[in-house]
């Protein structure tokens, strides 16, 4: 995209492109599993949060999920399941991976959902949860679940996160995303633009956790 | 977002030239007395054969006098060689003065000057600066060169294709030693001025064992000695604004130096819309500066200095927020190359001595954990000895050459970075986290070469060129004999033939390649054949055909390491045609190629990646008095390209990982555009002012460049030039 925007600079001359924050759009946002990291022998549940063109966002089961790497560890999903093998099986995965022992061993799935192919990696031997979404502040203040926003003016958007560390992500399908890759970014909504829709906030942490969550957006009259 | 550009010109110069002549009856003669690199030549006597009559060339090099038609005038100036010029009733052509002071160096005039490797071209500066389209540049000039593909917009490219070759395959030289960058960052601005350059030779191939470490081209740029007259330039344009000073110290020193800086940078903010996402904490901006001191010690010996110095800096945010070290983006670029020669020349021996030093500065940041910052010292000795002989053992007209140079650096490297694209390499999804090319540490390049040659006509029609060249890399532990030949057969007194062949050789230094010491250099055998037709002075057509074979190409392994397993071709033809006539300069190349890669053995041969199967270049000048009107016609194939078939969501690192079809599978659309210019030339006072205007795709036919994906690789649109490129511009000289 960087280089994109280089390009378009020093070019000019460049068609329109959906922007990454754009929410009405088909794909898939994010995938979360709960939790992220986990002791042997235990599960995690598998979420997909998908984005679809012209209705609401949702959070579902995947429709297909198979193992990428360790071959070894084939069966250790179940539907949208995984089931974290024994320590023994832990530590042949380590020997087939090359990695020390007691290690984490990462779970390499392809998920697919509503047609679309992703890769997301489950970590296995340890524990961990995913990131709480923490002081998430939207026009300065806690939001509740819908969201009445005024309408031409810049928005301010905040959640605490290290930028950097932790991976955000913005979208709406309502007005136009600035940084939306920055704990700190903003939003505005033009009068000749959609009028409504969703605004989402995805937050990865450096350990493979996830968490998101999606408010339904109008503007105030 | 079109660039207007203003070039004023402002020029002091001292002199008078006092006008004495008779007039005996005819017609009035009117021409101009220019040096080989097209500055005027004032002072210089104007007269003819039987006649005492005489002028001299004012101080813009113009003269008149009263001469019948047919008189051969001879025009005589110290320090120049004699120069004649007939009388025919219209305009005189430019009588173009070469210096006696010239030394070993091979200095010919440029409208008939022999090409120096089958299918080269050669262009002074007044050519140079009057080619349509170009705005002047040397970086734009290249591209109407037969074999060089016509890469509308170079970003990242550090040099010319050549030939179905990549950019680093070939050099770029300065007074005969290399410079690491040709242009500038933004702008795509030649990083020396038209004003400061002598001549540019373009050898797209088959050039003989002087020039070493490229298996495709090799451009030759010479800078130009100061004028005798003292004098200071300036100019000022929405690209950028220099000064220039040249003139004389004593009888026997001339000087130049010139100094640049963008101006770009103080328009481009305002141009930018003020919701980007973007703050330009350092504009793009860039420097550089030349200088050029020649020294004549004796009747054989020259001296000379010349020094050559360019950098380019920009950083910017794609934010807002200045204290976002994640969305940075920072580029800094410098080199600085001095060079001290000395020339000797006594009846049959010319030696030529240089030595020559550069520093060359990249410091690359992208977000806040990639980076790549090295600085590449090195020095260069050379030494080049040619003897003349007359006739031994049936031979005649004998050369011989020999030369050695040593080339030795230390360079360091601070890297932590994503793997490098390749040639043919679809481009990869960005990852800010990337850091699969770590490097921290210094390291010696110790080069050396030796080449020898010989040249002597086998019989009056028939002159043979054979030569060895010997680069032993000390790195990578390589010795690489490098045998070339060449024979001429000079048909008629129009015509000549030429066969060349020969063994090419780049040492693995371009980009992480020089991070790898059992990286082997690349290697090329060229064949090329040519024949060359000049019917009349001023005019010569040359075609060409030639077939490269590539071995050793460094390609990326399957763990991401570099290999020199890669193998190519290219099989090619060109035609030039140039006329320098009177009024008139007129330029046709066709290039036709072909080119194609196979990366590993048992892989698919795809094609290159820049494989122009057709590029038609058409240019003509013509000037008439105050005026000169000139046009080009482009017509070229679009590049090849890999189309994205689809991508994968990786959801740990938030990005989309693409998938591509086969590589360089599709092709962009043929581009077409015509380029217009127009010099209007008058006197104001003292001053001599010429205004002009180039404007390039004057019909405003927009092809696409290039293809860009939405994040997911879902969507694509074309990335097109720009519809047109007007330049206005005026310069004065006082």
């Amino acid at each position: 995209m960087k280089a994109l925007v280089l390009v378009t600079l020093l070019v000019g001359c460049a068609g329109d492109l959906d922007e990454p924050w754009q929410l009405d759009h088909d794909r898939i946002v994010a995938i979360r599993a709960t939790p992220p990291r986990m002791p042997a022998e235990t599960t995690s549940l598998l979420e997909v949060l998908v984005a679809n063109a012209g209705s609401a966002t949702s959070a579902r089961a995947p429709d297909s999920v198979e193992v990428v790497s360790p071959p070894g560890l084939a069966g250790a999903v179940v539907g949208a399941t995984v089931i974290a093998p024994s320590e023994t099986e832990l530590a042949i995965a380590r020997a087939e991976l090359g990695l020390t022992a007691g290690a984490p061993v990462p779970l390499i799935l392809a998920v697919t959902a509503n047609g679309f192919a992703a890769t997301k990696t489950v970590w296995l031997g340890e524990a961990a949860t995913n990131p709480p979404l923490a002081d998430v502040q939207i026009a300065g203040s806690e939001p509740g679940a819908e969201l009445l926003l005024p309408g031409a003016t810049k928005i301010p958007l905040a959640v605490t996160a290290v930028d950097g560390t932790d991976n955000v992500t913005w979208l709406t399908s309502c007005g136009t995303m600035h940084d939306f890759d920055l704990s700190r970014a903003y939003l505005r909504i033009e009068p000749e633009g959609p009028q409504d829709g969703e605004l989402a906030l995805v937050v990865r942490d450096p350990r493979g956790g996830v968490s998101w969550r999606v408010w339904r957006l109008g503007v105030r009259p | 977002m079109s660039s207007n550009s203003v070039i004023v010109c402002l020029a002091a110069l001292a002199a008078t030239a006092a006008v004495a002549y008779a007039q005996p009856a005819g017609v009035t003669a009117v021409g101009r007395v220019i040096d080989i690199a097209g500055a005027p030549i004032a002072g210089a006597r104007v007269g003819f054969e039987g006649s005492t009559a005489h002028t001299t060339t004012d101080r813009t090099g113009w003269f008149t006098l009263s001469a019948p038609v047919g008189t051969t005038l001879v025009i005589e100036h110290d320090g120049d060689e004699v120069g004649l010029a007939v009388v025919t009733g219209g305009p005189i052509d430019d009588v173009v003065l070469r210096s006696l002071d010239a030394g070993g160096e091979t200095i010919e005039m440029v409208g008939e000057k022999p090409v120096e490797a089958p299918g080269g071209a050669a262009l002074d500066r007044a050519e140079l600066q009057r080619m349509p389209g170009t705005g002047g540049d040397v970086v734009q000039t290249l591209r109407v060169m037969p074999g060089v593909t016509n890469v509308e917009v170079p970003i990242g490219l550090t040099g010319v294709p050549i030939r179905g070759s990549s950019p680093q395959d070939s050099r770029i030289l300065v007074d005969g030693f290399e410079i690491p960058i040709l242009f500038h960052g933004i702008a795509f601005r030649s990083v020396l001025p038209a004003e400061t350059i002598r001549s540019l030779d373009y050898l797209p191939g088959g050039f003989d064992v002087s020039y070493g470490r490229a298996t495709s081209g090799v451009v030759a740029i010479t800078t130009r000695a100061g004028d005798e007259r003292r004098s200071v330039q300036g100019e000022l344009s929405v690209l950028d604004g220099g000064l220039l000073a040249q003139g004389s110290a004593g009888k026997r020193t001339r000087y130049l130096a010139a100094i640049r800086r963008s101006t770009i940078d103080l328009v481009l903010p305002s141009l930018l819309p003020s919701d980007l996402d973007l703050t330009l904490t350092t504009v793009p901006n860039y420097y550089d500066a030349q200088l050029r001191i020649d020294h004549r010690l004796d009747d054989r010996w020259r001296l000379w200095l010349s020094g050559l110095g360019a950098t380019d800096t920009a950083e910017l945010y794609t934010t807002k927020d200045t204290d976002q070290r994640t969305k940075r983006f920072y580029a800094h670029t410098a080199f600085a190359r001095l060079t001290a020669g000395a020339s000797y020349h006594d009846g049959s021996w010319t030696a030529n001595l240089a030595l020559s030093g550069v520093v060359t500065r990249y410091d690359f940041a992208q977000g806040a954990e990639q980076k790549l910052q090295g600085t590449l010292p090195n020095v260069t000795p050379r030494i080049e000895v040619i003897r003349t002989l007359g006739t031994v053992a049936g031979l005649t007209n004998i050369e011989i050459h020999g030369g050695a140079e040593a080339q030795v650096g230390r360079y360091s490297a601070d890297i932590a970075t994503g793997t490098e694209d390749r040639e043919g390499e679809a481009p990869k999804a960005w990852d800010p986290h990337d850091m699969s090319t770590t490097y921290h540490g210094e390291f010696w390049v110790p080069d050396f070469a030796q080449w020898a040659a010989t040249s002597a006509n086998l019989e009056a029609k028939i002159r043979a060129t054979v030569g060895v060249r010997a680069d032993e890399l000390a790195r990578t532990g390589e010795v690489l004999l490098q045998p070339r030949g060449q024979l001429e057969f000079k048909v008629s007194p129009q015509w000549i033939a030429r066969i060349s062949s020969g063994a090419y050789r780049r040492p693995p230094e371009y980009q992480s390649e020089l991070l790898q010491d059992k990286l082997d250099s690349e290697r090329a055998s060229q064949h090329i054949a040519s024949v060359q037709w000049d019917p009349r002075e001023g005019t010569r057509v040359q075609g060409s055909a030639y077939y490269t074979d590539r071995t050793h190409l460094i390609t990326h392994e399957m763990d991401g390491s570099l290999g020199n397993q890669g193998r190519g071709t290219t099989v090619g033809g060109e035609l030039l045609a140039t006329h320098r006539a009177g009024p008139w300069f007129a330029w046709l190349s066709y290039t036709y190629a072909h080119s194609q890669r196979v990366d590993h053995p048992g892989d698919d041969s795809r094609l290159f990646s820049y494989d122009q199967p057709h590029n038609l270049n058409a240019a003509a000048s013509w000037k008439r008095g105050r005026w000169q009107l000139g046009g080009r016609f482009q017509l070229h194939s679009g590049l090849p390209y890999t189309p994205a078939t689809g991508a994968v969501f990786d959801n740990d690192r938030n990005l989309y990982v693409p998938t591509y079809g086969e590589p360089n599978s599709a092709r962009a659309p043929l581009h077409h555009q015509l380029d217009l210019r127009v010099d209007y030339s008058w006197r104001w006072g003292p001053t001599a002012l010429t205004a002009f205007l180039d404007v390039q795709n004057v019909y405003m036919n927009t092809s696409p460049i290039t293809y860009a994906y939405s994040y997911d690789y879902t969507q694509s649109t074309t990335v097109t030039s720009l519809p047109i490129v007007p330049t206005i511009g005026l310069r004065g000289i006082l």
